[in-house]
């Protein structure tokens, strides 16, 4: 058998036995304390008896003590105190207590009548060498301590009934709400992957831990869908360069002298482009996988893209393209320098290759609510609103022809790279084309 | 130079070893880390090419223990991991550069060209650099050419630097990239080809002779006389 505390039942059994014992402690003091007291209290009473015997007024003492219990038999009380007064020799002299007269004077707590009573007493031996007996009725004594017992005993049965109760239901109700999050579980095993645990809205700690058992979830199911979509994606999307490279290579194999050079170099051309295809869906992964976050630094932000705008400003004025750039000065973020720049370079990269000469491009760079925000916008000729949705998708293009040049992985790997940076990459509401980006709160 | 490879693939041990072996290096192999680091530490080597994953001992570690061993010899990581992680904890390792296969040939040459000539790393740059007439002044960020004052923009100044400390030597536009602009990735637009535009425009202007040679389907060059 398992040990006890292994199973919510045992555990709460456990506890609900403990709080019994406890219980049955605080009883038995309660019991003593109760009882002693109520002994001394006929103590006190037989005593207080005794005083005012020995005070009867009378010049005889023995015959004035005997005149006086007669007096007080005589008048039937609730008091059930008895009287017993025996000269030297032991001759009854007055009272009704039918039992035999102590040897030893002081308080006796168990005096046997010879009708079986027992009383406590108090025997006080006269100057004549009498005694005197006062003695009590401990009926009323047993009375009480058997209430009290039978008290006890009923709120101990109670107590321990309710926690074997309690035990039980608070076990049956944790197994079945673990029971229903174990069948999620297998179901989920069993490849019903949009199984989610169930959730009462209790705001239990079973339902919290629901809830974030899903939103662990969700992320793999997230990874997971993302994960089929670039699959596929990428099987796709390869066909076409692949294709183009089997055709170099035919060319290559039946051409001759210069067609064949071109052929190889053609080929080549296209194998490259499929390694960069390649290396950019790996960098996505890499970036999507948050392990850069170990190697994030410092990164002076507003002097990178300052300089990475003065890196373009050539290549953008030979295609007749204005650069024009509003950065916030000292802006400093927690980042991968290198990423944060490959993030820009693709922002300018785009700007430059998909729109006309006589294009404006407008880079700020600003923090807003302690956030760092980056933008990069075009007057360009924006993208079709069909296109807008999946902008950020691998292998969208906003262009529909396959003969256009990039593979539409860019702007995926922008997002990417915001989204490691805890920030988010958005596009901005048009005319034109525009790009705004978070990047995470500024480091002071 | 005597170049040793130390790399597991035969294939690309063989085409790397011919390659080189063509261009006039003298070629030693090992196929395993334990091998491999036996010979690094016999053999007189100009420059290492060693595998990031070996049999017996990894390639990481072999330049860990050269590097604990006072051995001073460039390495160049090959690697098939081109991840940011891989490559930061490669030149962690003590490796002076790194290389994601596959690669073009040209780009494993232009860079052990550049790594076996390199000045020990202990020892500081100089401040002046002089390729044929062009004279480039680090400390007042002056550039003459036979004399005559050159006014380059910073990028092109870096430029210009870069091609100086490889004189008569190939640097590719990868090597560019990420020595003079610090970029991992390859842009789509030709920065590198406008800016060595833009800084041959500046230091030819006046002269018959091209100062930068372009090395079709290799890189550039700078002219020596």
């Amino acid at each position: 058998m398992r040990p006890l505390g292994h199973s919510t039942f045992g555990l709460a059994m456990l506890v609900s036995l403990a709080l019994t014992l406890g219980a049955v402690g605080i009883g038995a003091v309660s019991y003593e304390v109760t009882h002693e007291a109520l002994e001394q209290q006929l103590d006190h009473r037989t005593a207080t008896e005794t005083r005012a015997l020995l005070a009867e007024p009378g010049s005889e003492r023995t015959a004035a003590i005997a005149s006086g219990i007669s007096r007080r038999e005589a008048i039937p009380g609730p008091e059930h105190l008895e009287y017993l007064l025996v000269d030297a020799k032991g001759h009854h002299l007055a009272g009704q207590l039918d039992a035999v007269a102590p040897q030893q004077t002081g308080h006796a707590e168990f005096l046997h009548y010879h009708d079986g009573r027992i009383g406590q007493s108090l025997t006080t031996r006269l100057a004549d060498g009498a005694t005197l007996v006062v003695s009590a009725d401990r009926a009323v004594l047993d009375q009480t301590d058997r209430h009290l017992l039978l008290l006890f005993t009923t709120a101990f049965g109670t107590m321990l009934l309710l926690g074997l109760g309690g035990a039980w239901t608070l076990g049956a109700l944790t197994r079945a709400r673990l029971r229903k999050m174990d069948r999620a579980a297998l179901a989920i095993i069993g490849g019903d992957l949009t199984h989610r645990m169930p959730i009462d809205g209790s705001d239990s700690e079973f339902d919290r831990l629901s809830a974030t058992l899903n939103r662990m979830l969700d992320r793999i199911a997230a990874l997971m869908s993302n994960l089929r979509q670039v699959s596929s994606d990428v099987a796709h999307d390869l066909r076409t360069p692949l294709t183009r490279l089997r055709n170099r290579l035919d060319e290559a194999a039946t051409g001759t002298g210069e067609q064949r050079d071109a052929a190889i170099e053609a080929a080549t051309h296209q194998a490259d482009e499929l390694l960069e295809i390649f290396a950019a869906l790996l960098r996505i992964s890499e970036v999507e996988g948050l392990g850069v976050r170990r190697q994030f630094r410092e990164v002076a932000l507003s002097e990178a893209l300052l300089e990475l705008a003065d890196t373009y400003k050539p290549d953008a004025e030979a295609g007749g393209h204005s650069i024009e750039t509003d950065i916030a000065p000292e802006i400093r973020v927690l980042g991968d320098r290198r990423l944060l720049i490959q993030l820009a370079a693709n922002l300018f990269d785009n700007a430059l290759r998909h729109t006309p000469p006589g294009t404006h491009i407008h880079v700020a760079l600003g923090v807003e609510d302690g956030i760092v925000r980056l933008s990069i916008c075009d007057d360009g000729p924006g993208v079709p609103d069909a296109a807008r949705g999946r902008l950020f998708e691998r292998f969208s293009r906003a262009e529909q022809s396959r003969s256009s040049t990039g593979h539409g992985l860019g702007l995926a790997l922008v997002a990417a790279i915001a989204a490691a940076h805890r920030g988010e990459a958005t596009l901005l509401p048009g005319p034109g084309f525009g790009i705004a980006v978070s990047l995470g709160p500024t480091v002071a | 130079m005597r170049i040793l490879i130390i790399e597991d693939d035969q294939e690309t041990r063989d085409f790397i070893a011919r390659g080189l072996g063509e261009a006039g290096h003298a070629i030693v192999t090992a196929t395993d880390g334990r091998d491999g680091l036996f010979q690094a530490t016999e053999g007189n080597f100009d420059v290492l090419v060693i595998d990031r994953m070996l049999p017996v001992i990894d390639g990481l570690s072999v330049v860990r223990m050269l590097r604990a061993g006072g051995c001073t010899i460039p390495v160049l990581i090959l690697t098939a991991m081109g991840s940011i992680e891989d490559r930061v904890e490669g030149l962690e390792s003590g490796a002076d550069d790194y290389l994601v296969k596959p690669f073009a040939f040209s780009e494993l040459s232009a860079r052990l060209q550049a790594l076996g000539r390199r000045l020990p790393t202990t020892q500081a740059e100089p401040n002046r650099l002089v390729v044929g007439d062009i004279e480039l002044d680090f400390e007042r960020r002056l550039v003459r050419r036979a004399g005559r004052r050159v006014a380059l923009q910073p990028r092109e100044f870096l430029l210009l630097a870069e091609l100086m400390r490889n004189p008569h030597r190939v640097v590719t536009r990868t090597m560019l990239l990420e020595r003079v602009w610090d970029f991992d990735f390859e842009p789509k637009t030709n920065i590198v080809e406008t800016h060595l535009s833009r800084l041959r425009g500046k230091l030819n202007a006046g002269f018959d002779e091209d100062a930068i040679e372009t090395v079709r389907g290799a890189g550039y060059r700078i002219r020596g006389e």
